[in-house]
């Protein structure tokens, strides 16, 4: 019992001493910064000191080093930062789902944050929620569809990339097969793949999409047997809509199969023999408007939607095995699209089972797409 | 009474040596997660400061902390009842899920009737889940054919991929993404005083005493106890064992799926595959370390749940990663089970 | 289905299947010892981060397989320390090790994700270097990959076949036996714990630096506890353990395959195939003591002082 005694004393003064350690250690603390030995007084002091004309929060629903999605929301944040010197930017990763979402901004709110973006699907309706709790902070969702009095929507219009990336990859097969590794059956997941397939098959009528589910967004070996499985059926261009694309294009650059990034422009680096392109969002320069309307006063809610030629979405570099003559074209419809004569969505469109989905003369709207189930003639695999 | 006599009694009164001994634990699993914070270049003082503020700074910080209690509570619950006849269900998690889909079915189903009538329904689905998931290794037990810690503990990983055939078979839109479509307002368990604490901690309390009273004071608790002592010697005093046993199990699997029912209906207000991420681990390692005993139970769960709800912060304010917080929770709970005299008699 | 399809089945299957067959030979070990180690998810993660971490900063996969073993062992010593030493709840201190895996990982990974790292190399099978990319991909693998097997045997060999297996096995089945024959439990309780963790270490390399060739959050998504239902699926047989890693992830590549031709069958129920079939096995044989676990698994070592 004594030497019981003697241990937890000994724990104690242990504690104490770090504690007293500790409180000499971290610079930034006003006491040590006074304190004559202590390391960069000056410059420190003053930035600490400097109020922030807008602290922003910024919650993201994977890792924002995910070479995919999150990265490219993450870089486009950054980039308010660069852009107004005088923001704070309070992030979390990693939090995917609305409970853990509330509280995320409720404490970035206690935080002081008068802006939020919240750049997870599954973020809409927390973000929603509190909007009406807290009237006084702007609320920025990336791809829903909600709109209220402060909360509004932004994102760019991935179709038309996917498109574009379609008709690359319909001129780049040989077997007329590509293959899509998706983490799940969502609306707007079927969207790209049909965006995707239509751009094929305006190149190239033959061609068809293999859809596989890893029903993940990130157990990367299943999606290293996903994307094995798909090219032993014949793929030779695979594609995907998960959370990192790192896995899936080293497993298909290591089978000496062409890939197609999206997301994040980082994804080149894990292909360099096999990259056809990519195409991901470039969303800085809209946020950094949204943050300046916020700190001018002039904030309002807009259902914000741009695309390529409004600089949201961008085109990645071509990879080395991708002849001039396919890159030309792909740059001669990006004009095209850019123009307004080629609509990705435009009637008839064509379901597998051969319902018209998309009369002649119709568009399929942006409101619209994030509740589609069918997928496009030429897309084999099943939309639940 | 002169101060080394008052400090006599307090030191032999248990229950303030135990509070002691507690402390002291926990400060130092924050000792040891200061050492790491410091190692990886992070200020631990602000870290906790962070951390304590967030959860006992403002109310509403301490009312996530009930919030996030909720579900430890009954899961523990949900092993202490099966541990005291010398049943260990590891099973919880699996009972949870089961449990959950079936409230969520009585909740998309019925999601005309009003709140009062649809909610004793969709807890009475959860236990019933959460009962035949139990059953299963109860049965197998009683007619001891296969353990029960081996069954619960594979069922664990059947149970999630049940719950995703049924979300993507049945219950999902396009537009859910991995969900059941929202619960009408009346499939909510109601909330208090503008917070996310709902009625599921009113329903944990109550199970908690109920557990107390009934294992000290009735003639089932006093049967158990028996059968959780010698098994062999009870069934010769004429306690039916073998119904004991099944009866035991499938009521901790209720307590799980009634603990998966109050997550969905009170926390969530949907079914999200995979969304419980070891709620139910964390209820058997919070009941073993309470040693079973209802107090215990709700220490523990406080302490947990505040690391957890804290640690929110300490990506915020540290960018550090959310997991990260499970390094301090891993400290406290591994000083807690490396604690012998803690366990003095609740060994099998 | 086609040729290549088939054969994509069986590569798939020995790729994902060699990180949970190293894993479950080192819980094979661990229960034989008497130790169920329900921690491997995490000492699974911590093992791939920092040997994925290691392999970024160095450059050389080697080294990078090399930490995540000695890290696998190390993290071992923890449960090892906890129940053999302080004599905590088996369950229970492994969980706690679990939990320690997903914040440890999370902190050494944090820098990491997304990294690009030189993957173990992988190299044809003898023969068939010739083929096109598209078969001899198929057909190449890491050297974790060709090493799986002989280790497999060799656990066999030491459990089986060696004085220090036959302690280990009787520590297994009776501690204080064993303590009475001169043998000491604590100290083979702790070899094995080593060698349970080393050989996780081992497949987890293999999943973040051969295989996936990446590092992220929760990337072992269940194989620790995959690890030990098969361990009870393979009767605590170092070689059907083979068996088990290969049917169950040949059914995730069989999955894959339906999916990919077309054909719609709920990967979920079909994930849950090799847990019924390991309950079924269970009761299967059941009440047959040969069959059945090490008769002091999960129990408490209290010594004799």
């Amino acid at each position: 019992m004594k030497k019981k005694l003697l241990y937890i004393l000994v724990l104690a003064a242990l504690l104490l001493s770090a504690c007293g350690q500790a409180t000499a250690v971290p610079t930034e603390s006003p006491v040590a910064a006074t304190e004559p030995p202590a390391t960069e007084p000056a410059t420190e002091v003053p930035t600490e000191a400097a109020e922030p004309c807008l602290i922003i929060g910024a919650l993201y629903g994977g890792p924002i080093t995910d070479a995919g999605y999150n990265q490219a929301m993450h870089e486009a944040v950054m980039e308010i930062k660069a852009n107004i010197e005088c923001v704070k930017i309070i992030e979390a990763e990693n939090v995917p789902d609305e409970a853990g979402a509330t509280t995320t901004m409720e404490n970035m709110i206690s935080q002081g944050a008068k802006l939020i973006i919240a750049t997870a699907f599954n973020h809409q309706y927390p973000a929603l929620e509190l909007s009406k709790k807290y009237p006084d902070v702007k609320f920025e969702h990336a791809g829903g569809w909600e709109m209220g009095p402060n909360f509004a929507n932004f994102f760019g219009k991935p179709p038309d990339g996917w498109y574009l990336m379609g008709v690359a990859a319909g001129k780049m097969t040989k077997t007329n097969k590509l293959g899509f590794v998706a983490a799940f059956p969502l609306g707007w997941t079927l969207v790209f793949i049909n965006a995707f397939t239509l751009g094929a098959q305006s190149v190239n009528p033959d061609v068809q999409t293999i859809v596989a589910y890893t029903y993940a967004w990130g157990d990367r070996a299943r999606e290293a047997d996903t994307t094995n499985a798909l090219i032993n059926q014949g793929v030779d261009v695979i594609t995907m809509h998960v959370d990192s694309p790192a896995t899936i294009i080293s497993t298909a650059e290591s089978r000496g199969v062409y890939s197609i990034g999206y997301q994040s422009l980082a994804a080149q680096q894990f292909a360099p023999e096999y990259w056809i392109s990519g195409t991901g969002f470039t969303l800085g320069g809209k946020l950094t408007w949204i943050a300046s309307t916020v700190i001018d006063g002039t904030w309002k809610p807009i259902f914000l939607r741009c695309g390529i030629a409004e600089g949201c979405m961008a085109i990645a570099p071509f990879g080395p095995r991708v002849p001039q003559e396919v890159q030309d074209l792909v740059m001669q419809v990006k004009a095209d699209i850019e123009a307004g004569k080629i609509v990705v969505f435009a009637g008839p469109i064509v379901d597998q089972d051969g319902n018209i989905r998309v009369a002649e003369g119709e568009v399929l709207t942006d409101d619209k797409m994030s509740s589609v189930d069918w997928f496009v003639k030429g897309v084999v695999g099943s939309p639940k | 009474m002169s101060a080394r006599t008052f400090l006599r009694i307090a030191v032999s009164n248990t229950l303030v040596k135990n509070i002691a001994r507690y402390v002291m634990m926990m400060l130092l699993a924050l000792l040891l997660f200061g050492i790491i914070l410091l190692a990886t270049g992070k200020d631990p003082f602000q870290s906790y400061r962070d951390m304590f503020g967030a959860t006992f700074g403002s109310a509403y910080g301490f009312s996530e902390v009930l919030v996030a209690m909720i579900p430890m509570l009954i899961t523990a619950l949900a092993v202490a009842l099966p541990s005291r006849v010398g049943l260990i269900n590891v099973g919880g998690e699996g009972q949870l899920y089961i449990g959950a889909a079936f409230a969520t079915w009585g909740a998309l189903t019925f999601k005309d009737q009003p709140a009062w009538v649809l909610l004793p329904l969709m807890a009475l689905l959860g236990m019933i889940g959460g009962a035949l998931w139990a059953f299963i290794p109860g049965y197998l037990k009683s007619i001891g054919l296969v353990n029960e810690t081996i069954t619960t503990l594979l069922m664990n990983s059947i149970a999630p991929k049940i719950v995703g055939f049924l979300i993507f078979g049945f219950w999902h839109s396009p537009m859910d993404t991995v969900k059941t479509e929202n619960f009408v307002s009346a499939a909510r368990l109601p909330t208090f005083f503008n917070t996310r604490v709902h009625l599921g901690f009113v329903i944990a309390l109550v199970l908690l005493a109920l557990f107390w009273i009934i294992m000290k004071y009735t003639r089932w608790g006093l049967e158990m106890r028996a059968i959780g002592g010698n098994p062999q010697a009870a069934r010769r005093n004429g306690i039916p064992l073998k119904g004991y046993l099944i009866v035991i199990m499938c009521l901790g699997g209720a307590i799980a799926g009634l603990a998966g029912m109050s997550h969905v209906s009170g926390f969530y207000g949907v079914l999200i595959l995979n969304f419980s991420m070891g709620l139910g681990f964390m209820g058997f390692l919070i009941c073993w370390l309470a040693g079973g005993d209802p107090i215990g139970i709700f220490l523990m769960s406080f302490v947990v749940a505040i690391i957890t709800t804290g640690g929110n912060f300490l990506q915020l304010t540290q960018g550090l990663p959310y997991a990260v917080i499970n390094i301090l929770l891993a400290l406290a709970l591994f000083v807690v089970l490396a604690s012998p005299k803690f366990f003095e008699g609740k060994k099998a | 289905m086609n040729l290549l399809s088939i054969l994509g089945v069986f590569s798939s299957a020995i790729f994902s299947g060699t990180s949970l067959l190293y894993t479950t030979l080192g819980e094979v070990i661990g229960e034989r010892s008497g130790i169920v180690n329900l921690g491997l998810e995490g000492v699974l993660l911590v093992s791939a981060s920092s040997g994925f971490a290691v392999t970024v900063i160095t450059g050389n996969p080697y080294i990078g397989v090399l930490v995540a073993v000695i890290i696998g062992g190390l993290m071992n010593m923890i449960l090892g320390y906890l129940i053999i030493h302080r004599k905590a709840n088996q369950l229970a201190s492994g969980l706690a090790l679990m939990f320690f895996g997903f914040g440890l990982s999370a902190l050494i990974g944090k820098s990491y994700v997304g990294a690009k790292i030189n993957a173990l190399p992988r190299i044809a099978l003898p023969g068939l270097e010739n083929l096109p990319k598209l078969y001899s991909s198929l057909l190449s693998f890491d050297i974790l990959i060709y090493t799986a097997i002989p280790v497999a045997f060799l656990v066999w060999w030491l459990l089986f076949r060696t004085r220090w297996g036959l302690g280990l096995r009787a520590v297994g089945e009776n501690a204080d036996t064993a303590y009475a024959s001169g043998r000491d439990p604590r100290l083979i309780r702790y070899q094995a714990l080593f060698l349970n963790g080393l050989l996780a270490g081992l497949g987890a390399a293999h999943l973040s630096i051969a295989y996936t060739m990446t590092w992220t959050e929760y990337m072992t998504a269940g194989r620790g506890f995959i690890a030990v239902a098969l361990v009870i699926f393979s009767r605590w047989h170092p070689l059907r353990a083979i068996v088990g890693a290969l049917l169950f992830s040949g059914a995730v590549a069989f999955q894959l395959l339906l999916q990919s031709s077309g054909v719609q069958v709920s990967p979920f129920l079909l994930d849950t195939i090799p847990y019924v079939l390991t309950v079924l096995v269970l009761i299967a044989w059941g009440g047959n003591r040969r069959h059945s676990a090490p008769a002091s698994l999960g129990r408490v070592y209290h010594g004799t002082e």
